[in-house]
């Protein structure tokens, strides 16, 4: 049997990511992440990797930019208020087209807020955030072994896509221990050469990197051949997980930490409703396309997370009016409970078998 | 009857520094008789910049690094108000260093007293930019290996009006530098404060700094620019403490000219929208 070794969510990410081939890491402190620094500072310099604590947030991004250009697997993390410090950075960065990863275990909000589990940051990380028409591609991990897996496949897609890839986690993720396994890994043989990168240009033209383009008509191509780009990802990078759905009235739709907790539910009962779960993994690209089979098969919706609402307007645009879409929201770093959803969920049948 | 916890309520480690500079802060606000009403707290994020809750005075707590900017607005649309800063050294020197040195170059009229405890606190003890060379955390574990920030000397390459330390450990010195630098009317006002950590800086204590802090001889003249350079630069076995340096430069307030008629909220009196 493969070793179960215990471990934080933020110490199985900086793993992770250092089992995938980052040997770049800058950060700044701030609760609830300074596991990841923490762990990076020990483990850089025994396989020759490079840890710096910045001067801020955005010294760190832009580290990362540098790092990033030259072609190498480079990282920083933050919690939400760092984040926003970053959003300058990541909007180069995905103008430049660099494969970096940034991760965001997010707190409690708007400004300072507290250090409480939260998702207040999903438009932030899914819609832009930063200036300029750029998507990231966003993970969401549920589980210590995904803080490890997620990061690992992070650094794969960023290099596939030459995008910025945010996994967004939350408090509650980052802090807690569960045991993981690790699983070998090599880089996909199929991932396209860097042959963009700064590394010198002895014997061939000269690479330039750049997110500048002031020659009439030379923005909006590369604008264009970003939105390609997008719509490949939207094709080919959905994931998402699926508990009981199938033959299921009413499918809870949440991920991170409160996806666990409704799973819980689901796997409890709820009376003798059938109710599921759908999970997604990725929330850019988002299971749109799944979401909306589900509705048109009939299936109500009941959206949770830790925000006042925001992922449900996503599931809103992909379910565009086909079925019921409810909502139950914890707010500024406090924590959904199984029988508040349990309540929500009831409520949402009741009304469902009134209206048939 | 169980109290509710509230954020007034002091959430510093037993022993910690920013306590006597607690105290001696209202000793210097009585000593100089300034109106609390006329008191603006200003503060970043930190230990260090949780102080204005737990004292009296009008509070503006903001973001991590950027209380100087803030204060500065503060400053110029009321510049009758004696405008306080308190932030941390990775507050201050970190975060918001880039602030820090513009805001001198203005000479805006505001007081910053930093608590100087060589460390990150609040985030639980990592290097700070005053953190020492060699200096081990469990983030440097193998030691800081970045030059310390001297912001004294910073402060007075950059002419700042006032530039002083003391230390959290002798409360009659910073009695008489938080008065000095709180009756200072030149403009950009520095008060470092060696204050210890007892929970994250196992390396400079109380008795580290005391065996080492001197009180600058009364020889010394801060309007002396190379003297005081000379001064800032000591470090180590010995660190003077006292009023560092001094400058005549005429403050942002004093040079602008909108503000020789009052402060801009007496002008704008009845039209606010
Ligand atoms: C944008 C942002 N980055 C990081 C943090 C986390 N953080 C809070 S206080 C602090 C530094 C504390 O050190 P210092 O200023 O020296 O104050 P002390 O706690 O030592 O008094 C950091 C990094 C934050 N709140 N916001
Ligand atoms: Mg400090």
């Amino acid at each position: 049997m493969p070793e179960r070794i215990l471990m934080t969510g933020n110490e199985a990410m900086a793993e992770g990511a250092i089992r995938a081939g980052c040997r770049y890491y800058y950060g700044y402190p701030i609760t609830p992440q300074n596991e990841v620094p923490e762990y990076m500072s020990r483990r850089m310099p025994e396989i020759g990797g490079t840890f710096i604590q910045s001067e801020s947030e955005l010294a760190a991004i832009n580290m990362v930019l540098g790092s990033a250009a030259t072609g190498k697997r480079a990282m920083t993390s933050s919690s939400s208020p760092g984040v926003s410090l970053k959003m300058e950075g990541i909007s180069y960065i995905a103008g430049q087209q660099l494969p970096a990863v940034i991760a965001n275990v997010q707190r409690g909000g708007p400004g300072l807020g507290d250090i409480g589990a939260s998702q207040a940051d999903y438009f932030q990380a899914t819609k832009g955030g930063g200036h300029g028409d750029y998507r990231l591609i966003v993970l969401a991990p549920a589980s210590v072994q995904e803080m490890a897996d997620l990061a690992t496949l992070a650094f794969d897609l960023a290099d596939r896509y030459r995008n910025p890839v945010m996994i967004l986690a939350d408090a509650q993720i980052g802090q807690m221990m569960e045991p993981l396994v690790w699983k070998d890994y090599t880089p996909p043989a199929d991932l396209p050469a860097k042959d963009w990168a700064l590394t010198g240009a002895k014997g061939r033209a000269k690479n330039i990197i750049r997110s500048f383009f002031l020659y009439p008509g030379l923005l909006e191509k590369h604008n264009i051949a970003l939105q390609e780009k997008y719509r490949l990802i939207r094709e080919r990078e959905v994931r998402f997980e699926e508990t009981n759905v199938e033959d299921a009235d009413l499918v809870i739709i949440a991920y991170g930490s409160p996806a666990r907790v409704a799973k819980g539910l689901v796997k409890r009962g709820l009376d003798n409703a059938k109710i599921g779960l759908m999970r997604p993994i990725t929330l850019y690209p988002f299971p749109d396309k799944r979401i909306r089979e589900l509705a048109l098969a009939g299936k109500d919706f009941l959206v949770v997370e830790l925000s006042a609402g925001q992922m449900v307007e996503d599931v809103r645009l992909a379910v565009e009016g086909a079925s019921k879409v409810g909502f139950y929201g914890r707010l500024g770093g406090a924590m959904v409970t199984i029988d508040e959803m349990a309540q929500k969920a009831k409520d949402m049948l009741k009304s469902r078998r009134a209206s048939k | 009857m169980n109290k509710i916890p509230s954020d007034m309520d002091i959430a510093w480690c037993p022993g910690c520094g920013n306590y006597s500079i607690l105290e001696t802060f209202d000793k210097a606000i009585e000593q100089t008789g300034i109106d609390r009403k006329k008191l603006a707290l200003v503060s970043g994020i930190g230990q260090a910049a949780k102080f204005p809750h737990y004292t009296k005075a009008n509070v503006f707590n903001g973001l991590h690094g950027r209380a100087l900017p803030a204060a500065t607005g503060l400053k110029i649309a009321n510049h009758e108000l004696s405008v306080v800063i308190t932030s941390g050294d990775g507050d201050m020197y970190g975060e918001g260093g880039n602030h820090f040195l513009h805001a001198i170059r203005r000479n805006i009229g505001v007081k910053v007293f930093v608590h100087d405890n060589q460390v990150y606190g609040l985030t639980k003890g990592q290097a700070s930019p005053t953190s020492d060379l060699g200096f081990v955390t469990k983030v440097q574990t193998h030691g800081v290996v970045s030059v310390p920030v001297n912001p004294l000397a910073v402060a007075i390459v950059e002419d700042a009006s006032f530039v002083a330390r003391s230390f959290a450990g002798d409360k009659e010195h910073l009695l008489a530098m938080m008065v000095a630098a709180l009756e200072n009317q030149g403009g950009f006002t520095l008060l470092d404060i060696l204050q210890p950590c007892i929970s994250f800086n196992r390396t400079n204590t109380l008795k580290w700094y005391k065996d080492r802090v001197k009180k600058i001889d009364e020889s010394h003249d801060p309007y002396n620019r190379e003297a005081a350079i000379a001064m800032s630069l000591k470090w180590g076995d010995e660190i003077p403490i006292g009023i560092i340096y001094r400058s005549r430069r005429e403050s942002f307030e004093a040079k602008t000219s909108m503000l020789a008629k009052g402060t801009l909220v007496s002008q704008y009196k009845g039209a606010a929208v």
